[in-house]
């Protein structure tokens, strides 16, 4: 019995800059409904670029994606109430307080006041903020905006989550809560699209994982095939990416 | 509705949040129309006010000397000191007087002045009728020196005013005494006595007014040209907030967001406008309130309102959208705060010389009141003279009013046009 898939990537290309290296070249992948999927890869691969494009954010120079049987450049506003989007740069107000923020945002999905007010309340406790509810965000650490950051994109309890290496540069507390929430949010039944080129936080969390490299897919399933797949030297994940990928340090952005 | 609403609630709050912009959008305006109407009443009133100390000797005591006295002690320009037969003493000490800046001025009007200039007509009329003059014209001297010495500092201008008036005193009595030597000839001739009524008006009198399209007004004082002038002003200043908001919303990464969420960027957008233009009403409420009711206490005439305040509201609100447009547009348009800041002080700066913000438009000259008319200040100024200074209704502030509801127009769908292009490059 053939599943359609929740996610479709077709043959995703993107040239940032004529006659420059794409970005993307010819990218396909398909993502169940209720995965925790892991696109890994060095900086520069091509994560930030693939989930902009599934968010509508920038256009495929060639390819098409669909979330859920819908067009993601033709059908976006059907796409919309379903996804939350947790960016890899930290995507608010920063002279604005963390409720602030996370009730303009929430507002913005059609929520009642009352039932955002729950919702905030809810969310801040369980991120360790709601001492800090009423401080502006510019006052925050690194580590509580990511936090904000991350409820801004799931307060309004979407089927779909992508999250753009959510746990990059901050601290192990911070980290810690942020990753157990997402096990939580996925039990509830969450697909989440997750970005990162940490191998060991992947290989936990995730249930199926890509590998993509110079913006190609590289090798694709599940972190435990993976490490069975490759060679016997092979014992973690991040074994096998670097055999995958190569030893040179990459450094673009 | 719920949210736009919440969206304008969030634009109020990142604005007051935004101490940096308020303050160019509020406390700068007020400083700048408070000193600069400050400054140009001052102004005025030195000129009017101080005159220049001049020390007058007459040592002829005829008929120029005084004349000349009397001209130039009526003119409100000079406080003059008349010195009348000064010996040597007395007019070294003047020359010191003038060296040590006491006097700006010093004329000595020589003796015999008034009687030289006699002998010159008595010379001309003999050339005509020599049989009645029976005089020696060999002898007569003709020309005087005036004596005339300045404190080095002393203006051109003022010299010059100086010496035409007393070539015009001078000249006028010589033309008084040609005349009054051939009528008492004619009498000779015609044996009669004839009582000449000379009179002491100048034929020529000017009638001086500023002239502008709509007929004769007063000058505005400075007070009701500054206040609507840099109410303007500091309207379209908030361009620079304005576009800053826009761009730190799109760097922030928050406008991708919003992207993502069920709202329309039109309702993102229209909700910057009402708060920006909400800003700029109350700028001009605020600046208009501190011309009326605080600037009299800095010793500056209060500000008069005309009676259509439907006028002054349609130019106001219309103003505020002509910026509000504006700004928006340089925030589409410009990559980096640091261009939109540039460019929107830069633009606005020189949009507020053109229009007349500094200089007045009933200074300017005819070239550069023509091409004023590009700038859409220069509409709003037109617009709110029609109120403040003509008390005109709203017909008459509609033209203006029109115009920069066009600009603004122009200003968003280039900014609209913009946008559909970049999105298109993207792809
Ligand atoms: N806006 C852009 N303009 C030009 N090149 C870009 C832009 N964004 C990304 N790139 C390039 O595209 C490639 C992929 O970038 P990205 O998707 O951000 O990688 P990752 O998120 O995996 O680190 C990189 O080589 C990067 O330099
Ligand atoms: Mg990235």
């Amino acid at each position: 019995m053939e599943k359609t898939a929740y996610i479709e990537i077709n043959n995703l290309c993107k040239t940032y800059i004529k006659g420059k290296d794409p970005a993307l070249d010819g990218l396909t992948l398909s993502i169940n409904k209720g995965e925790i999927f892991g696109l890994l890869g060095p900086n520069g691969a091509g994560k930030t670029t693939t989930i902009s494009i599934l968010c509508n954010l920038i256009k495929p120079t060639k390819g098409y994606c669909k979330i859920n049987g819908f067009n993601v450049e033709k059908e976006f506003n059907l796409i919309k109430p379903l996804i939350g989007v947790v960016s890899q740069e930290i995507a608010i107000y920063k002279s604005l307080t963390a409720y602030e923020n996370l009730m303009y945002f929430g507002s913005m999905y059609g929520l009642s006041k009352k039932e955002l007010k729950e919702r905030i309340g809810y969310f801040l406790e369980k991120m360790n903020l709601t001492k800090f509810k009423n401080e502006k965000i510019d006052h925050f650490s690194g580590g509580m905006k990511r936090r904000v950051n991350l409820i801004a994109g799931v307060l309004h309890d979407p089927e779909l989550v992508f999250l753009d290496e959510p746990t990059v540069g901050i601290d192990v507390q911070s980290r810690r809560v942020i990753i157990d929430y997402l096990k939580e949010l996925n039990n509830e039944g969450v697909t989440l699209l997750y970005s990162s080129h940490m191998m060991d936080e992947a290989e936990n969390l995730c249930s199926g994982i890509a590998v993509i490299d110079y913006g190609k897919l590289v090798v694709q399933g599940t972190p435990k095939c993976l490490i069975e797949q490759n060679d016997s030297k092979c014992k973690t994940l991040e074994d096998v990416f670097l055999q995958l990928t190569g030893r040179n340090v990459r450094d673009y952005f | 509705m719920r949210k736009f609403i919440e969206s304008v609630k969030k634009e109020f709050l990142v604005l007051i949040r935004d101490f940096e912009g308020l303050s160019l959008m509020f406390i700068m305006p007020l400083i700048l129309v408070f000193v600069i109407t400050l400054l140009q009443e001052r102004t005025y009133e030195t000129v009017n006010e101080t005159r220049i100390p001049i020390v007058l000797i007459n040592n002829d005591m005829d008929s120029v000397g005084f004349a000349f006295t009397e001209g130039i002690t009526n003119d409100d320009f000079f406080d003059v000191t008349i010195i009348e037969e000064a010996d040597s003493l007395q007019m070294e000490q003047s020359k010191d007087d003038v060296a040590s800046g006491k006097y700006q001025m010093g004329i000595i009007v020589p003796e015999g002045t008034t009687k030289s200039i006699r002998n010159r007509v008595l010379a001309l009329v003999n050339q005509q009728v020599p049989a009645m003059m029976n005089v020696d014209t060999a002898n007569l001297q003709q020309s005087v020196l005036v004596d005339l010495f300045f404190d080095p500092i002393t203006k051109d201008s003022f010299r010059n005013i100086i010496k035409s008036n007393l070539r015009e005193f001078s000249s006028k009595i010589e033309t008084r005494i040609v005349f009054l030597t051939y009528s008492r000839i004619i009498d000779a001739m015609t044996n009669q006595t004839t009582e000449i009524n000379y009179p002491e008006k100048p034929v020529i009198e000017f009638d001086e007014g500023y002239v502008c399209e709509f007929g004769q007004i007063d000058v505005p004082s400075s007070v009701q040209h500054n206040v609507p002038a840099w109410t303007l002003f500091a309207m379209f200043f908030i361009c620079i907030p304005l576009a800053g908001n826009i761009i730190k919303e799109r760097y922030d990464g928050c406008l991708d967001r919003l992207k993502t969420m069920p709202v329309s960027y039109l309702t993102i957008i229209v909700s910057k406008l009402l708060v920006f233009l909400m800003v700029t009403i109350l700028q001009a409420a605020v600046i208009v309130m501190v011309g009326m009711w605080v600037m009299p206490f800095a010793g500056i005439q209060p500000l008069q309102l005309g009676q259509s305040m439907g006028g002054f509201v349609l130019i106001t609100v219309s103003a505020g959208l002509a910026a509000t447009g504006f700004g928006i547009m340089i925030g589409t348009i410009a990559k980096t705060y640091m261009q939109a800041s540039t460019f929107g002080a830069v633009s606005t700066v020189i949009l507020a010389a053109l229009g007349g913000v500094w200089i007045p438009l009933y200074i300017m000259s005819p070239v550069m009141r023509q091409i004023s008319q590009l700038s859409p200040m220069n509409w709003g100024i037109q617009g709110y003279y029609e109120f403040f200074l003509r008390d005109a209704g709203i017909i008459n502030v509609l033209p203006y009013a029109l115009k920069l509801f066009l600009f603004f127009a122009g200003c968003v769908c280039i900014a609209y046009f913009y946008k559909i292009i970049k999105n298109k490059h993207i792809a």
